[in-house]
């Protein structure tokens, strides 16, 4: 059953340039759009009684024998299948309309459902190796994704996102070797048992430091983060929806975090290595946002300083600073995804992405400067949307445990974003109506409904945010902090 | 032992070269052979079908790619490459092997390595039967890359 | 081992320096042959060569789609540009 996970997409994908040579745009529709639906709902609704009795470890059957395709799913992975699941049918939903001037849509579908594939598959795997793998897989698919409408921008982003993120793989993968080496194993559980009886600052921490550099290189920290700026607002919109929204929190943070947590432990010094990797991520990133005119290219520095304010939040390692980056995760995978989407409205009606030629766009177009609104609030940490309750977790959390500083930094960046985010309604929504766009429509009926839908939800999970910690952060912050529990205490880092 | 330092330094050699020579042909020779030299030693590791791989995909496959590439390339004016990187790099390269070599000498020593467990099986056993999720994951690979050379070489509509 | 590092470095620094589009690639390539050096030399010392080949295999497999991918952007960047060189491509900054 888990494997659908991996298997579903997998099948549509090898099946879709079939189907498109029969219906152009109608059959890769309705198909991918059924498959994230169906994906979602099972996360939703089976996966939470698998889980409910402790990890699933799951070994395939094929008719009648035992293959040896181990799959896990644990609080943690639920929690990020439940995400991937749902960004990803909005985006899907979104591309509907969007991606009609760009061309072969059954090979677009093809390439995000591989990419929610290699995603997928990140998440489910039980050895080290194949978190590399599907790493790649997604990694490829979005290569060919960011380029995908051919312009020399898009192409020369993308061609600068392959270079640095050849180089993090080759580091991420480099280290995998060097723990293969020192342990002789690669499932998480075998490697963890390694690691504890084994005592080599020195080597781990090198293999630590490679594995920083690398997953941060995805996760686009600073200071790796020379990449994400041209090459998410570069993209088409959807696909700037789902990178900033989904890839580099599933193949940066997720992978990170499970490696250090359930085969390193987290000792104090990575847990202030990654609060303070946040932490300038967090500020860093949030200058660079103020000065930008392009309103996608803003979006994106605000991704990486959110994207820190997650590594911060877990960073601290109590259960409460997890739950609330784990939290912040979801939130800003919906907001941003809103947010991307909402670009692409408004560069599909207006054909501009620059925030000096906008102006007054509410007027018509009420729906997109709606949700837009909801997002940038959500995101800059505005109650009662989901967005406040997650900042504020991670800035209870830092206050206990006594991270005055950084608390204090995290309150001012977050002050930093709303203002940086109001700019972007006001210049783009606000305002007096540019002659240029008084003819211009709202946003057609899929991309509205995935807009809205994305809108919503962040204004639910504020309102019900005690339910949803419950039953979703919960278990997934346990497994984590479990993890660290079973593993540390063996090393004095 | 002195088969395998040779053979390594070829590699490393001819890697250079790779990089260093004007013409992107050679380039693309140089590196066919050093990855013919590091099948050899693959070979020479007991890794035998590694090392056939090796040779058949990246000294084959990848140089022919290269190959197609390099001649729908053909540019007028060729780029060029300033002199005094080429010069700088066997100075860098020395201090790096110098470097490397400290290190390596005393990390050698240092390295803790679990007692190894005996291998069962055969070749065949270890990739079917142990690695099976990789093939799967070989399998989205190939199509991702599949999609994605389709994807960026389509043919564009009119109304683009 | 260190051989694979002395690729690596070979690799990273063409990297960095090297101005025609290609050049870059031959350069991920360079990386990719360290790492797989490394990957399988790990294997030999455990005495473990059978699982350390699969994982070549897997990774090599990899790098081909890499390859591909990577190759026909740059064919498309050459249809723009009508040039090889990287520092054609600084349109985008900030």
């Amino acid at each position: 059953m888990i494997f659908l996970f991996i298997g579903l997409p997998l099948l549509a994908a090898a099946v879709l340039p079939l189907v498109g040579k029969i219906s152009k745009k109608f059959l890769p529709d309705l198909i991918s759009n059924a498959v994230f639906l169906f994906l979602l709902i099972v996360a939703a609704t089976s996966g939470r009684q698998m889980i409910s009795h402790g990890p699933v470890l799951k070994q395939l059957n094929w008719f009648g024998e035992p293959i040896n395709i181990h799959v896990a799913v644990d609080g943690f992975s639920l929690f990020m299948l439940m995400a991937i699941s749902l960004v990803t049918l909005c985006v899907g939903l979104f591309s509907i309309n969007y991606m009609d001037h760009y061309g072969a849509k059954a090979n677009y579908y093809a390439l995000l459902l591989m990419m929610m594939v290699g995603m997928n598959g990140l998440v489910l795997v039980t050895d080290l190796f194949g978190v590399y793998l599907f790493l790649e897989v997604a990694a490829i698919a979005s290569y060919a994704l960011v380029a995908y409408g051919l312009e020399h921008d898009e192409l020369e982003a993308s061609f600068k996102y392959l270079m640095l993120s050849v180089i993090a793989s080759a580091a991420i993968l480099l280290s995998i070797a060097v723990i293969f080496g020192i342990t002789g194993s690669l499932g998480f559980a075998a490697v963890a048992e390694g690691l504890k009886s084994l005592d080599d600052k020195f080597v781990v921490g090198f293999c630590a430091a490679l594995f920083i550099m690398g997953f941060g290189l995805k996760a686009a920290l600073v200071p790796f983060h020379a990449w994400l700026p041209d090459a998410h607002p570069s993209a088409p919109a959807p696909i700037s929806a789902i990178l900033s929204g989904l890839l580099i929190k599933v193949s940066g943070v997720y992978a990170l975090v499970r490696i250090f947590f359930t085969v390193f432990g987290l000792t104090p010094a990575l847990s202030q290595v990654l609060m303070y990797l946040g932490a300038v991520s967090i500020v860093v990133a949030a200058f660079l946002a103020l000065g930008q005119k392009d309103m996608k290219r803003m979006l994106a520095y605000s991704s990486i300083s959110q994207v820190g304010y997650v590594v911060l939040g877990i960073g601290i390692g109590t259960p409460l600073g997890i739950a609330g980056g784990l939290f912040h995760l979801f939130n800003h995978a919906l907001a941003k995804a809103l947010l991307f989407l909402n670009s692409g409205s408004i560069q599909q009606s207006t054909g501009t992405r620059n925030l000096d030629e906008m102006g007054g766009l509410a007027k018509r177009m009420p729906l997109t400067a709606a949700t837009n609104l909801v997002g940038s609030l959500s995101i800059s940490g505005v109650p009662p949307l989901s967005g406040f309750w997650s900042k504020l977790i991670i800035i209870i959390a830092l206050v206990q445990s006594n991270e005055w500083f950084l608390a204090v930094v995290a309150v001012l960046a977050s002050v930093l974003t709303l203002w940086y985010y109001l700019l972007i309604q006001r210049k783009a929504f606000f305002g007096k109506l540019n002659e240029r766009w008084k003819d211009v429509k709202e946003a057609p009926f899929w991309m509205s409904a995935s807009t809205i839908i994305l809108a919503l939800l962040s204004i639910g999970i504020g309102l019900f945010f005690s339910i949803v910690i419950k039953s979703w952060i919960q278990p997934a912050s346990d497994v984590l902090a479990k993890g660290i529990q079973l593993v540390l205490g063996s090393r004095g880092f | 032992m002195i088969w395998q330092i040779l053979l390594l330094s070829g590699l490393v050699l001819f890697s250079v070269l790779a990089i260093l020579s004007k013409d992107l042909i050679k380039s693309a020779i140089s590196l066919a052979v050093a990855s013919l030299l590091l099948g050899i030693i693959f070979f020479r590791m007991s890794a035998p079908y590694a090392g056939v791989f090796e040779i058949s995909v990246v000294a084959g496959l990848i140089t022919v790619l290269f190959m197609l590439t390099i001649a729908l390339t053909k540019a007028e004016g060729d780029v060029r490459e300033s002199r005094v990187v080429k010069l700088a790099f066997p100075l860098f390269f020395v201090i790096f092997i110098l470097i490397d070599v400290l290190v390596m000498k005393s990390l050698l020593q240092k390295i803790p390595a679990l007692p190894e467990t005996v291998e069962k099986g055969t070749f065949g056993d270890v990739l079917w039967k142990q690695r099976t999720f990789d093939l799967v994951g070989q399998l989205a690979v190939i199509l991702a890359g599949v999609f994605s050379v389709l994807a960026l070489f389509r043919k564009r509509d009119k109304d683009e | 081992m260190a051989f694979a590092a002395g690729l690596l470095f070979v690799g990273l620094y063409c990297l960095l320096t090297m101005k025609n589009v290609i050049k870059l690639f031959i350069g991920i390539e360079v990386i990719s042959k360290g790492v797989t050096l490394a990957l399988l030399a790990t294997g030999f010392v455990k005495k473990n060569t059978l699982l350390a080949q699969s994982l070549v295999i897997t990774f090599i497999v990899v790098e081909v789609s890499l390859v591909a991918t990577a190759l026909a952007i740059i064919i498309n960047i050459y249809k723009h540009t009508k040039s090889l060189d990287i520092r054609k491509l600084t349109k985008l900054r900030g």
